[in-house]
């Protein structure tokens, strides 16, 4: 199945920032020679700053798609790493999925999907967030146990790729 | 009444928190609406080589890049003294009128709109972009997506990316177009316009035509009179890339009109110790409190105040539907904040008519897009109109050109009194002798709707959705209510 892999989030606001993070070190498997993936050629990989619907268009042509996301909750210790589906998001102001300016994900999926645009079901875009603690002040830095969270992210998104 | 101290660290992440405080007859004394704000990019730049503030101010918000960019940008060229070829200064305004072509589209079709589209006694599941196509028709949703799709092309051909663009450097771009890529710029921006006149026409059809929607526009509840504020050009016709700033007293008449660059001298920012966002206000004026009328210093910088502020639209059609704007609610200015939509339509219509005039003038391919800065950089201000109001960079540098210190006032910021005011007045018509309308959280939401407010990353208003959280004080201060949505 053709899978996209995005990064949310902004990476000079501390620990928004960690989608990319993600992002990048599932990149970096993609091109290792000695990667678990199978069918590197059917991922792609990209880093992004977008909600509602420019994240719909992004994911326009995927058959499966996962983001890495912060969510901030607030019930649980920060660096939890959760996995969703798009439907069973906890909150919908929680992470990045939805824009303040226009729609939520969930919103712009079903307009997109109206409008005959080719994206993936909701049952197949799958979000991996990782409990953030600084999203307020700016930093290229992640803080400590979202840092420490990182690998465990990573090793989210590989056991989805091996599904 | 008692004195009551609100604990600004006591944030809500991610909410809107409203605190309405009534007196002893249960009527409204007072609201607060505190914004829990990113904080700190004035120190995270510091140490920054200067040129780099286009790329890092993309990044405020993920909402409107273009306008901090191209502000950046000119704020970068002003440090350096330098005047940028006349080329680059039109790709950067075409680049620009693009984005706003594809902003006000969004803001109106999925966020604004559905609020009169839909109707406000809407079920909340209704009020959003899904039950406007469901209601408009389904090409509409497609037209919808078809503007941003040619929006964020344009702004990937100048800008270099679709979304954050990233070709601005001090004395220019780093690229020109091609006569290929010109000719498919003035293709995509000829379908706009034709796309901004169908939009005047949804709204004439759906809302001026409806007695009860004009009622709510003209209404006294949304309706505050304040000083207006935008840029303008030497003809005092509306412009969002360069000009002057022109604000315009309750009664319409110029109370002031500068250039970027003294900005400091006409405006200052009043702190409230119950808030992170600081108040601006104009300083000549002086701060008067929350309160409305020519002696407080209180502006708004909106589409609307933009129409205010300026003697008319710098193209025809847009022009045409600025006469009708003001004939229709009957004078100007125009105070009503439900008006700010309707602004917004006329102002998409001149974006995609100067798009094409821009497109076709004989200097946009041209070569010339850059030249090297010579002077030794200093400090320097870029001003633009962003759509949801006057956006200021203002920056100094040592010698080198490495970043010292940096001050912003964002779109939204102007509105933060205007905002404040607008929720007020809506809290006080429907809190009577204690009794809290049901409708209360719907008026609220409609009332800083209205101004697209943009409180950086952490709200997320989708009509009816919006996490909110309105407290009801008594008068000795207890917390007597609480009413909730999309919070847990």
């Amino acid at each position: 199945m053709k899978t996209l892999i995005i990064g949310l989030g902004n990476p000079i606001l501390g620990d928004d920032g960690v989608g990319w993070v993600v992002a990048e070190k599932v990149q970096a498997e993609l091109i290792n020679p000695q990667s678990a993936i199978e069918n590197p050629q059917s991922v792609e990989v990209d880093c992004a700053s977008l909600g509602g619907l420019s994240l719909m268009e992004r994911l326009t042509g995927s058959e499966r798609v996962i983001l890495v996301d912060a969510i901030f909750t607030g019930k649980q210790p920060v660096g939890t790493v959760s996995r969703f589906l798009l439907d069973e998001l906890p909150d919908l102001s929680a992470g990045h999925s939805a824009s303040a300016h226009d729609t939520s994900l969930r919103n712009a999926l079903h307009v997109g999907r109206d409008m005959q645009v080719p994206l993936p079901d909701d049952e197949n875009v799958t979000i991996v967030t990782i409990e953030a603690e600084a999203v307020y002040d700016f930093s290229q830095e992640l803080s400590p146990a979202v840092a420490a969270a990182v690998p465990l992210a990573l090793q989210q998104v590989l056991d989805l790729l091996a599904c | 009444m008692q004195r009551i101290t609100i604990d600004p660290i006591t944030r809500l992440e991610g909410h809107g928190k409203i605190e309405i405080f009534l007196n002893e007859e249960g009527d409204v004394a007072n609201t607060y609406f505190q914004i829990p704000e990113l904080r700190g990019f004035e120190r995270f730049c510091v140490g920054r080589p200067v040129e780099e503030m286009p790329l890092l101010t993309n990044r405020i918000c993920g909402v409107c890049p273009e306008a901090h960019h191209i502000a950046a940008a000119k704020a970068v060229d002003a440090v350096y003294h330098v005047d940028i070829p006349s080329t680059a200064k039109k790709l950067r305004e075409l680049l620009y009128m693009a984005f706003y072509c594809t902003d006000h589209t969004t803001h109106f079709y999925a966020l604004g709109g559905p609020d009169f589209i839909m109707g406000t006694d809407a079920p909340v599941a209704e009020r959003n972009i899904l039950g406007v196509i469901h209601k408009v028709g389904l090409e509409i949703g497609g037209k919808v997506i078809q503007m941003r799709k040619y929006g964020h092309n344009v702004v990937e051909i100048i800008g270099g990316r679709k979304v954050h663009p990233c070709t601005s450097i001090p004395g220019g771009l780093t690229k020109g177009i091609t006569e290929e890529q010109r000719v498919e710029i003035e293709k995509m921006g000829r379908w706009a316009i034709e796309f901004a006149q169908f939009s005047l026409k949804v709204f004439n059809d759906i809302v001026l035509a409806n007695p009860q929607y004009v009622d709510l526009i003209l209404g006294d509840i949304y309706t505050h009179q304040t000083y207006y504020m935008g840029l303008v050009d030497a003809n005092n016709k509306v412009n969002f890339y360069d000009g002057k700033v022109r604000v315009v007293d309750p009664t319409g008449k110029e109370y002031v009109k500068y250039e970027p660059k003294d900005y400091a001298s006409h405006i200052a920012e009043h702190v409230e110790p119950w808030t992170y966002l600081k108040f601006p206000y104009l300083k000549n004026v002086g701060w008067k409190g929350l309160v409305d009328g020519i002696d407080s210093g209180i502006y708004m910088a909106t589409p609307l105040s933009r129409l205010n502020a300026s003697d008319g639209m710098a193209t025809p059609l847009a022009q045409a539907e600025y006469e009708k704007f003001y004939a229709t609610l009957k004078g100007k200015p125009v105070h009503q904040r439900l008006a700010i939509h309707w602004a917004r339509l006329v102002e998409l219509l001149y974006a995609a008519e100067h798009w094409v005039e821009l497109a076709t003038d004989p200097e946009i391919t041209s070569p010339n897009f850059h030249t090297i800065p010579t002077a030794t950089p200093t400090e320097g201000v870029g001003i633009v109109e962003a759509p949801r109001g006057t956006l200021t960079h203002h920056y100094w540098t040592d010698e080198r050109g490495v970043v010292t210190k940096v001050n912003l006032i964002v779109g939204t910021t102007n509105n933060y009194a205007p905002i404040t005011m607008s929720i007020k007045k809506a809290a006080s018509s429907l809190i009577k002798k204690g009794n809290v309308n049901e409708g209360l959280l719907n008026m609220v939401e409609m009332a800083f709707r209205a101004y697209d407010p943009c409180f950086g990353c952490a709200t997320h208003s989708l009509p009816g959705q919006m996490p909110l959280q309105v407290t009801i004080h008594n008068a000795e201060g207890e917390p007597i209510q609480v009413i909730k949505q999309s919070v847990d």
